[in-house]
């Protein structure tokens, strides 16, 4: 109540109706009922694969190169910062996970380092976080937790990861954002076994930023964010919309590319959910693109054999 | 500060869950900010036998050890608490002042010592966690200790804890606001 107090006198003192269009929404979204997810795959690490992705929902995704397997940003809560409710239920049973040798975090936002999922998936393998976030990390129980600075790689298992740059901005609570101001947050690029995937997490646009990675590294498949689109001002410098997130698969030089960090929980304004979706679908379907952009349903896998 | 700035900070907080946010200044001190923030006070309504009294309360820990971070971090830290350190497992020193806003007595202020420890129930302590401790606040000149239990919660943020204590037969409920 306080809050919605809060709220209430900030938007209408500033005549700026922001705060209370976010918050509707939010409280909205709190009373629907969660879309569930139909045919979940019940054994999403196969035998023999040389990639696959299986998008779980948001930025959440389980990565298989050949026998080894990723999990990045993972989030199987109800709901997100304990407030914003998830659409749509993860796309994948974390039961069914039966393995997870890399568990990437891009940064140290609610929506993508969830305290409570950490603690249900299969931790013997490693947590990867971006620079100085150690200090939001709990003890979970990895095998190991590298704290990977910009550009840093390190080698595990014939596995190399790099945490590469990208546009955002961190902290947890939002009064902490300030001095996270240029740090806590990165993108990972994942190279085994003659596959490199680039994981963007979360970002804005930037040319210089992931024009320099696509001559760094030869990638193979980008997961990039498309979502929150509106209020485009608000959002331009730290998320990129579905027009920006193709230039960045560009950029970047990648061959193909799965769109993340949509449709699962109300972030911005758009009119409705499935918006950035369908905005991609149809600047790739005018592009002719359908053959490099993969646009996955909740619990779907794209496999490369 | 004006109101247009007042506003943009009042956004950045209140809507940093949705991880939606507009341009931060760079380079924004830390401690500098930390002090910003503990001036929000607390309240806490104090039941005395014969009277009850509204207080504000500013409360700084000057000293915390928390078991349930990574290992690779140190356990101790002083003043500037993340609040990760509290709710994942964590005991602090707490030192408090309180004005109240009726006369309890002899003088409008009291302070305080807590030994304050928390305990995780869900998310890692996240969503929920429970406090337990003891106290001793010194009130109307009267020391008194007192028994400390309660709840945190939204992000350990926001505290509720209810004091008694037996020999003086007086209950202390705090709504603690805790920011770093």
């Amino acid at each position: 109540m306080a809050i919605a107090g809060i709220l209430l006198i900030v938007s209408w003192e500033g005549c700026n109706p922001l705060p209370f269009q976010f918050f509707s929404r939010i409280v909205g979204r709190s009373i629907a009922p969660t879309e569930l997810v139909p045919n979940k795959v019940a054994d999403p690490i196969r035998k023999d694969v040389r990639l696959s992705v299986l998008w779980i929902g948001h930025a959440s995704t389980l990565i298989q190169i050949h026998d080894k397997v990723f999990l990045t940003d993972p989030i199987f809560t109800k709901t997100v910062g304990m407030l914003a409710k998830r659409s749509v239920e993860p796309g994948i049973n974390p039961a069914s996970i039966s393995r997870v040798d890399f568990t990437l975090i891009s940064h140290t936002h609610m929506d993508h380092f969830s305290y409570g999922t950490l603690t249900t998936i299969p931790r013997q393998g490693r947590l990867f976080v971006p620079p100085n976030a150690l200090e939001y990390v709990p003890e979970l129980g990895f095998a190991e937790t590298l704290e990977m600075q910009w550009w840093k790689t390190v080698e595990r298992d014939r596995v190399k990861i790099t945490s590469v740059p990208v546009q955002h901005f961190s902290g947890r609570y939002g009064f902490d954002s300030p001095w996270m101001y240029n740090t806590g947050y990165n993108g990972y690029i994942i190279e085994y076994a003659g596959v490199t995937v680039f994981f963007g997490g979360d970002l804005g646009y930037n040319s210089t930023l992931y024009k320099d990675i696509g001559v760094k590294f030869k990638i193979d498949l980008a997961l990039l964010p498309i979502a929150p689109v509106e209020p485009r001002d608000f959002m331009k410098r730290i998320h990129t919309d579905p027009a920006e997130a193709l230039q960045v698969f560009e950029d970047v030089g990648a061959q193909w590319m799965i769109p993340i960090h949509h449709s699962t929980m109300y972030q911005g304004l758009e009119p409705r959910l499935s918006f950035a979706k369908e905005e991609l679908d149809s600047i790739v379907t005018a592009r002719g693109m359908g053959d490099r952009v993969f646009i996955l349903r909740f619990g779907e896998q794209k496999v490369w054999e | 500060m004006n109101r247009m700035k007042l506003r943009q900070i009042l956004l950045v907080f209140l809507f940093s869950f949705a991880a939606t946010a507009q341009d931060y200044p760079p380079n924004v001190n830390r401690t500098s900010s930390w002090i910003i923030y503990q001036a929000i006070p607390s309240f806490s309504w104090t039941s005395f036998p014969s009277q009850k009294n509204f207080a504000f309360e500013w409360e700084v820990a000057p000293l915390v050890y928390s078991w349930g971070m990574t290992k690779q971090v140190s356990p101790w830290s002083s003043f500037i608490v993340n609040p990760v350190r509290r709710f994942t497992g964590s005991i602090e020193l707490i030192f408090s002042a309180q004005v109240y806003t009726s006369n309890p007595g002899a003088s409008n202020f009291g302070y305080s010592a807590q030994l304050l420890g928390h305990f995780p129930l869900i998310e890692l302590g996240e969503h929920l966690a429970l406090n337990l401790g003891v106290a001793q606040y010194v009130v109307n000149n009267l020391s008194s200790t007192y028994y400390v239990v309660g709840a945190s919660s939204l992000f350990g943020l926001l505290h509720y804890n209810v004091k008694y204590a037996p020999s003086a037969d007086v209950w202390i409920n705090a709504i603690e606001v805790r920011l770093f």
